[in-house]
């Protein structure tokens, strides 16, 4: 059994004040820590607050990740409309699922779930990117109006959470060097990368229907274009890699 | 096809259109790094709502009534000013549950101020050396090869190889509606302006005579009012004894409502409004004068993250800014907007020559 408790992190928290990780100076404390059994497999959540952003950032952690090394570690975007109500713009519900199997499986891992809804365009904005898309009106001017994005923050948040929960080191699931690259900087040890691979299925199939390829944008076979929410280009087993970053 | 060529026509390098706090910082900003930008304002006044007007001689800021922000490099230049008195932190004293016109400037992090002499300092500061012509309503915009024709009221027309337009959402909505099928972004940016919101604001400034008592706040927020948004207790950002001066801002509801009525009825009613909670003077100024802000602000949640730069199909390029264009609202995001098109101009190369 856990030899560490993840609710003796909400004490130690409790009057955490540090410099602040990155250019952002973001601090985040342990504030909740609660059971929370899945279809997806057992797990508990850790509630987290911060100093930047009133989002209420949380962790979800799988076996006993506290002074681990090598844990497996997924960092998901919050995207409402895909996670929640399953919508076929994105594929966010498909990489969060595959994310929590994925820890679920490994003897200790940990999903970081912020709460930066549409990749941090904020909800609104990304049904404006939506509407603009529905137009045929999907300019990269327009999108960067409408991106809210401050990638620093993110990874610095992310980065902070995997301290606080004591995490000595990473194997980031991730499609996207970047990544690996960005939560280094902040001083997270990355020891490996676990290719973020979903398998086949009637939902993610327009990925392997069509490739069709229009200003950089998936498009489903319903035409909608597709924004890349969770900034990792996604590889679905079996199909063509193409339009990932290059390694 | 461009319109047939007059005398008066000339060819300008870079010419912004709109004379308010972004307009104004893109102007800076293109003089600081060597460009001349010809700057065109439809009004007399420049400054856009960033406003001060004189009522028996005593500055009153009828448009926003205090700066605020937390980029240091803004409050550095709001604090840079020449000649005013700086007023640190008003207001002070705040009073009333109501909702500030931007919660956000009452956060943690975010600092106040306001000069005692009006606010339309900080936008004449930033106008400082620029060739502005006033009171020039441009009417329409066409993209010709390799550059962008203006005509402005009264026929004149303009060439210009980059155009900034600084003007307020609607009217920016307005000059791009007609040229919409140029090129996809200026669709794709009309469009995103027609999808955000702004507030209508009726405005009244009031000066009082000796019977009137300063109230003890520099700004009420009243909770429980349906007309009054909020009252700026102007008197308080000088320590002169002069009369008392207030400024009296409505609800964007109601002033939409009442917005193209009888200036004289809007004007009772907000005064009526505020005595019931000050006091009956406040029914009988010495000096009164009112505006009707038709844009006064940006809805909360129509901000965007930064201004739109096109590449016109010909060579032509046209930045599209303005407060709506930055994060967070306000003369600071309207400053920051300005900046930004400005550095994205100039450090991408257009198709021009």
């Amino acid at each position: 059994m856990s030899m560490h408790k993840l609710e003796d992190l909400v004490a130690r928290d409790r009057d955490h004040e540090c410099e602040g990780v990155g250019a952002s100076r973001v601090c985040v404390r342990v504030v909740g820590v609660a059971d929370l059994p899945t279809r997806f497999g057992h797990f508990r959540i850790v509630a987290f607050w911060n100093n930047r952003d009133v989002k209420e950032h949380v962790a979800i952690v799988h076996g006993d990740v506290q002074g681990e090394a090598h844990v497996a570690t997924r960092m998901h975007s919050e995207c409402l409309t895909g996670d929640v109500l399953g919508s076929l713009r994105c594929d966010c519900r498909d990489q969060l699922i595959m994310g929590l199997k994925r820890i679920a499986s490994e003897p200790c891992g940990v999903v970081l779930y912020l709460r930066q809804e549409g990749r941090g365009i904020g909800l609104i904005n990304k049904i404006r990117a939506y509407s603009l898309q529905d137009q045929g009106l999907d300019t990269v001017e327009a999108n960067l109006a409408l991106g809210f994005r401050d990638d620093e923050r993110d990874y610095a948040i992310a980065a902070h959470m995997l301290k606080s929960l004591a995490i000595r080191s990473v194997r980031l699931m991730t499609n996207n060097p970047k990544k690996v690259g960005e939560l280094t900087k902040h001083g997270v040890e990355v020891s490996g990368r676990i290719p973020h691979v979903i398998p086949p299925n009637e939902h993610n199939r327009f990925y392997l229907e069509t490739k069709a390829n229009r200003s950089g944008h998936w498009i489903d076979f319903s035409g909608k274009p597709h924004l890349q929410e969770q900034g990792d280009a996604v590889m679905i087993e079996g199909a063509n890699q193409q339009g990932q970053s290059d390694e | 096809m461009d319109a047939p060529m007059t005398t008066a026509d000339t060819t300008h390098d870079v010419v912004v259109v709109g004379a308010g706090v972004a307009g104004l910082t893109a102007g800076r900003a293109f003089a600081d790094r060597g460009v001349r930008p010809l700057v065109l304002n439809r009004g007399r006044g420049i400054g856009g709502r960033c406003a001060t007007w004189r009522l028996n001689d005593i500055p009153l800021d009828y448009g926003v009534s205090f700066l605020h922000g937390s980029d240091p490099a803004f409050l550095d230049t709001v604090r840079s000013v020449p000649g005013v008195s700086l007023v640190p932190g008003w207001p002070h004293d705040i009073q009333g549950e109501g909702t500030p016109c931007q919660p956000r400037a009452f956060a943690r992090g975010s600092s106040r101020l306001a000069y005692a002499e009006g606010l339309n300092h900080f936008p004449k500061f930033l106008a400082c050396g620029l060739n502005i012509r006033r009171e020039v309503s441009v009417e329409s915009l066409m993209p010709g090869a390799g550059h962008l024709l203006l005509t402005l009221a009264g026929g004149e027309k303009i060439r210009a190889r980059q155009v900034v337009l600084a003007t307020s959402g609607t009217e920016t909505e307005r000059l791009l509606e007609p040229i919409e099928g140029v090129a996809a972004e200026v669709g794709a940016t009309h469009r995103l302006l027609t999808m955000l919101g702004n507030l209508p604001c009726l405005t009244v400034m009031a000066v009082y005579g000796s019977e009137a008592r300063s109230p003890a706040w520099d700004i009420l927020y009243p909770d429980d009012s349906k007309l009054l948004h909020l009252v700026a207790n102007d008197t308080r950002k000088r320590d002169d004894q002069g009369p008392v001066t207030l400024v009296l801002q409505a609800h964007a509801l109601w002033s939409r409502i009442h917005l193209d009525t009888e200036v004289e009825t809007w004007t009772r009613a907000l005064l009526a409004e505020a005595s019931m909670r000050l006091g009956d003077w406040v029914n009988r100024p010495t000096g009164v004068r009112s505006h009707r802000w038709r844009y006064a602000r940006a809805d909360a949640g129509s901000e965007l993250s930064q201004p739109v730069l096109i590449d016109l199909p010909g060579g032509a390029r046209l930045g599209v800014t303005g407060e709506v264009f930055a994060p967070g609202g306000g003369v600071e995001a309207a400053w920051a907007s300005g900046r930004k098109i400005v550095t994205r101009m100039l450090e991408t190369k257009g198709c021009v020559a």
